[in-house]
């Protein structure tokens, strides 16, 4: 029954794989057709426009995101769970919807919160 | 120009040929036997007109045109074959490859420029093979102390998760490579590799403008998510079912953006987002930050990233059509076929052969094909429209844009739609 299920998806990584095979081979034919010409010490460098570049490439990049990345932990599930409620909601009776009415509500809410916070720290 | 070596001898000349034969015959017969055995054993064969269709049948019926359309209709049901070709990766890479075309003509209509023109005399349609000519024979530089598999391995998955999203697209109905039942859910799924595939990259680059690229990727691309999930809610709640051809099946009468326009709008303007177009084209900010998380990209890695956004953006525009505005329904125009076609066969030119049962697609698919392309176009066409009008966003407006007011427009869809179903208008009783 889990097999079948998952079975289904099969050409979903078929599809995938078949992507992969048929572009990797672009890769290669243009290694093997490109001219590869001898090296200098610039040539490898990584690209700052022309100026030699300084300190490490793979830096710690402060960009003040963080209460947002925690909000969307939270309100990406909340939204896939609103989904399972959606789609079987023509099967449910009418007075299933009032919880359902809190929970949004209460969703709604915690974002309004979080965002009228983050927007008072000035951490956008 | 080749030329004899100067030690020219016959009988190495002869030997070598023979050598060379050897070795073919060898790799051959070491190939093909085990082929062989693998299609007769292993998989299973089609039954066409009644008989077992074996190796040797197919070469018979090859020879001979009426006889060779069960095999290519047999074949035309595969998954390998839609995988391949129709609602798959040829399809959706041909609609890729105009689209880069148009944009670039469109632009240059938008700006007062000519655009390509030079290249295949007729408006310079053959740019794109001259690009991909140049891109594949261009040489691949990778920055020193870059993490080289991952950095190799990034475009080519970038592609692939591409092509998942195309596979779970319907195009026609029965036509979709991967029908399942919950192919919204598998949507967001495919969608949620994309800003992984990104950050990989840009980090694996060893660069700082990739890095900063690739990090403002991410941001947008995750702040942006929640809207998309949200602004779809409303069709699910009014189909009740998460399978992309029920879904573009129920809406035969009347296309969801009538009820829904704004959910409609919400999905398109985070569709730009997710595509990294302008206005919302932070990550590639060409005046900014060299060409964002694509600057180390050389040769056909970079080819190979272009062609992976131009199919996501294929599958993002097929998805706004199946889910608002109506998928393949439309007004039957394909006219029928004559039923003599279909029992007799047609006549091919001055030799006479009357093949039967031609008409390798049906009517409906026919059509349906025809306004599920029409519709796709008008929606890539308005998808590539602001880049001729529109400036760059700061990144504050597009957080603020996408965390405040498209998650507020959201909430407002789903309470409009939960409005017409409880109002009578639309679901059982209503409409439909």
């Amino acid at each position: 029954m889990v097999g079948e299920l998952a079975g289904n998806y099969s050409t979903v990584v078929l599809m995938f794989g078949f992507a992969v095979v048929a572009m990797a081979p672009a890769l290669i034919i243009s290694r093997m057709i490109s001219p590869r010409k001898r090296s200098n010490p610039v040539k490898f460098l990584p690209m700052e426009c022309g100026q030699v570049p300084t300190g490490e490439g793979r830096t710690h990049f402060m960009m003040q995101y963080y209460p947002y990345i925690l909000m969307f932990v939270v309100f990406d599930v909340m939204a896939i769970f609103l989904y399972a409620w959606g789609s079987a909601l023509l099967e449910l009776p009418k007075s299933a919807t009032l919880p359902m009415m809190g929970f949004l509500a209460i969703m709604f809410g915690a974002m309004a919160f979080a965002l009228y916070q983050s927007g008072r720290r000035r951490i956008w | 120009m080749s030329v004899i070596a100067p030690k020219f001898k016959l009988s190495e000349f002869i030997k070598s040929l023979l050598d060379n034969i050897f070795w073919i015959l060898l790799i051959a017969v070491l190939i093909a036997i085990p082929a062989i055995q693998v299609i007769l054993f292993a998989i299973e064969m089609p039954v066409i007109n009644g008989e077992l269709l074996t190796p040797f049948l197919a070469l018979t019926w090859i020879a001979d045109p009426s006889r060779t359309l069960p095999i290519i209709k047999a074949f035309m049901t595969t998954d390998i074959f839609r995988v391949m070709a129709f609602p798959g990766f040829g399809f959706a890479a041909l609609i890729a490859a105009g689209t880069i075309f148009i944009e670039r003509k469109m632009l240059a209509k938008l700006q007062l420029r000519v655009g390509p023109f030079y290249c295949g005399k007729i408006e310079g349609i053959l740019q794109l093979m001259g690009d991909g000519l140049k891109l594949i024979s261009k040489e691949i530089i990778i920055p020193a102390k870059a993490d080289k598999p991952i950095f190799w391995a990034a475009p080519v998955m970038f592609v692939g998760a591409a092509a998942a999203f195309v596979a779970l697209i319907p195009v026609a109905p029965g036509w979709v490579v991967a029908d399942v039942d919950l192919g919204l859910l598998g949507v967001f799924a495919v969608i949620g590799f994309f800003p992984i595939i990104t950050i990989l990259s840009a980090w694996s680059a060893n660069s700082k403008f990739p890095f900063i690229g690739g990090i403002r990727a991410l941001f947008q691309m995750v702040s942006f998510e929640i809207p998309l999930i949200l602004s779809l809610l409303g069709v699910v709640i009014l189909t009740g079912t998460l399978n992309l051809s029920e879904i573009a099946a129920s809406q035969s009468s009347f296309p969801w953006i009538v009820f829904l326009p704004v959910g409609a709008i919400v999905f398109f303007i985070t569709m730009l987002a997710e595509l990294e177009r302008i206005p919302f084209d932070l990550p590639e900010a060409e005046s900014e930050i060299v060409a964002g998380w694509l600057t180390e990209l050389s040769g056909m890695m970079y080819g190979l990233v272009q062609l992976g956004t131009y199919l996501k953006l294929y599958a993002f525009a097929a998805l706004f059509v199946v889910l608002f505005l109506g998928g393949w329904n439309g007004p039957m125009i394909v006219p029928p076929f004559p039923a003599e076609i279909v029992t007799d066969g047609i006549h091919l030119g001055p030799v006479t052969a009357n093949i039967a049962g031609l008409p390798v697609f049906t009517q409906e698919m026919l059509n349906g094909t025809l306004w599920f392309v029409l519709k796709t176009v008008g929606v890539i066409f308005f998808i590539l429209l602001p880049r001729g009008v529109f400036p760059r966003i700061r990144i504050d407006m597009l957080l603020s844009l996408g965390w405040t007011k498209l998650i507020g427009l959201a909430f407002v869809n789903i309470f409009i739609a939960l409005g017409l179903l409880y109002a009578g208008v639309l679901g059982p009783g209503g409409l439909q």
